[in-house]
């Protein structure tokens, strides 16, 4: 899948991220990050509590901005500040720990709203976009229903599907599940396993590694503000190299 | 004195009940202006100052926005209008009425952006990232995502502020502005008998906050209703 001649559809080059709170203090949570993902990677991003997992992922759509370095996505370095960065999020489907559903719009309108505004399709198109999408995560009866009426499970689904509906060029997952309750985790993971079977790109943080080593083609292991160890999931779990990944992988079994 | 002669004397002899309806229209219609300036006025400033909050960006405007916030609400009501009226309008001439539009509707945008502020500072974080993931602008999702939901949030602190600026626009007399208060007032001078006059204008004053009131309820029933 990712040959070396294949151009990467995402190039991170020496990122670094430090939060600064206040004057004085200040904080270090990403350092010197250097990766690429490519079309069809679908890549799961594994570590400890506070490693930076999540502040890597949001610096990839300039969720958080990188303090350092360089991003491009497809070609572009959204890091700059002369970019539309509107434009390159379109491409950049996002699903959040806590769904973020907009509450005051229905299922249909969720998922509608960016197509016809941000693309400008009808209603009838996006409609039907939407619906498509919906059978997809097996929510089509929901179209009509609002977020507070649907599970944790439900609305997940119904948050892939929205970003889906924006027909991006990658999708960032930040723990997609750890909110949910335990039996409601399946449903989702299904929806993502379908999702990475129909070859499209993913980046995934998550504390899933079951579910990692059977769907992911790559595993990155942060820790340290780091990307310590990248390999793929049978080598990653089998011949972990890296002293922290060896105690990290005990420790979860 | 019967009541019926009390009634007659304070109210039809002489046509005084016009007093009553020519300042109840005054009063209706100060309220009105002030409260869509207000609004206006308060969603500008709500804007800069929330955005200052959130991004870091528009310090100096942010700054003007803070100062007039400030001054309008550590500043008495009636100081203002008589401010607006005889120091900024002194030298030009202008009807009074639209004095009344300018220095209620300046005042309410204060107390207006406050509320607004509040709803819009309620909302969740994630509900901004969602509307910026999707590839919607900050202005975008403000206004697509963040206003309907916080609006809804402080519909019953807007609906109080209505109210008060409608009862607030009784000081309007002070620059001799001939609202419902003032209309009382009047006939209580002509008739020398104060209670049925001003008695009536407080009726008057209580059978509107009443109807606002119920519209504002109306208004929650239904943004809630269709959510579900």
């Amino acid at each position: 899948m990712n040959t070396e001649q294949q151009k990467p559809l995402i190039e991170v080059k020496h990122l670094g991220k430090v939060f600064t709170r206040g004057k004085y203090e200040k904080e270090e949570v990403l350092s010197d990050i250097n990766v690429n993902f490519y079309e069809g990677d679908v890549a799961f991003i594994v570590g400890p509590s506070g490693a930076g997992k999540s502040t890597f992922l949001r610096c990839l759509n300039r969720l958080e901005r990188a303090t350092e370095g360089e991003i491009y996505f497809e070609g572009v370095n959204i890091l700059d500040d002369k970019v539309d960065i509107d434009k390159h999020r379109q491409k950049m489907g996002m699903v959040f720990q806590q769904f973020n559903l907009f509450p005051h719009l229905s299922v249909m309108g969720n998922l509608t709203i960016g197509p016809m505004k941000l693309q400008g399709i009808s209603e009838e198109e996006a409609r039907e976009r939407a619906i498509k999408l919906l059978r997809r995560v097996k929510l089509e009866e929901r179209a009509d229903s609002y977020p507070n009426q649907l599970s944790g499970g439900q609305k997940q689904r119904i948050a892939i599907a929205r970003s889906l509906c924006m027909e991006p060029d990658v999708m960032l997952f930040d723990e997609p599940t750890s909110a949910l309750d335990p039996e409601m985790v399946g449903e989702v993971l299904e929806v993502m396993r379908e999702l990475a079977e129909d070859k499209m790109t993913m980046i995934v943080v998550t504390h899933e590694m079951a579910f990692a080593r059977e769907v992911a083609n790559r595993i990155l292991f942060m820790a340290d503000k780091q990307i310590l160890e990248e390999n793929d999931p049978v080598n990653f779990f089998e011949n972990p190299k890296n002293e922290r990944l060896k105690a990290f992988l005990e420790k979860m079994i | 004195m019967s009541l019926k002669e009390n009634l007659y004397l304070n109210f039809i002899k002489d046509d005084r009940y016009m007093y009553l309806l020519s300042g109840l229209k005054n009063t209706l219609l100060i309220t009105i202006v002030a409260v869509v300036v207000g609004i206006l006025l308060g969603f500008l400033l709500a804007y800069i100052r929330t955005t200052h909050d959130r991004t870091g960006k528009w310090k100096i405007a942010n700054l003007i926005a803070q100062l007039y916030i400030t001054v309008i609400r550590g500043t008495p009501m009636v100081l203002q209008l008589l401010i607006v009226y005889f120091v900024i309008f002194a030298s030009v001439n202008v009807p009074k009425i639209l004095v009344a539009f300018i220095a209620f509707g300046l005042n309410s945008g204060a107390y207006v952006a406050e509320i607004i502020r509040a709803g819009i500072m309620s909302i969740d974080k994630g509900q901004f990232e969602a509307g910026f993931s999707l590839g919607f602008s900050y202005t975008q999702t403000m206004l697509y995502f963040i206003l309907p939901q916080a609006i809804k949030n402080v519909l019953p602190a807007l609906g109080n502020e209505m109210i008060v600026l409608l009862k607030e626009t009784s000081v309007a007399g002070y620059i001799a502005m001939d609202d419902l208060t003032r209309g009382a007032d009047i006939i209580r001078s002509q008739t020398y008998s104060a209670f049925m006059p001003l008695l009536m204008a407080a009726a008057i004053y209580l059978f509107f906050v009443m109807i606002f009131d119920s519209l504002v309820k109306k208004l929650e029933r239904n943004l809630k209703s269709s959510e579900h």
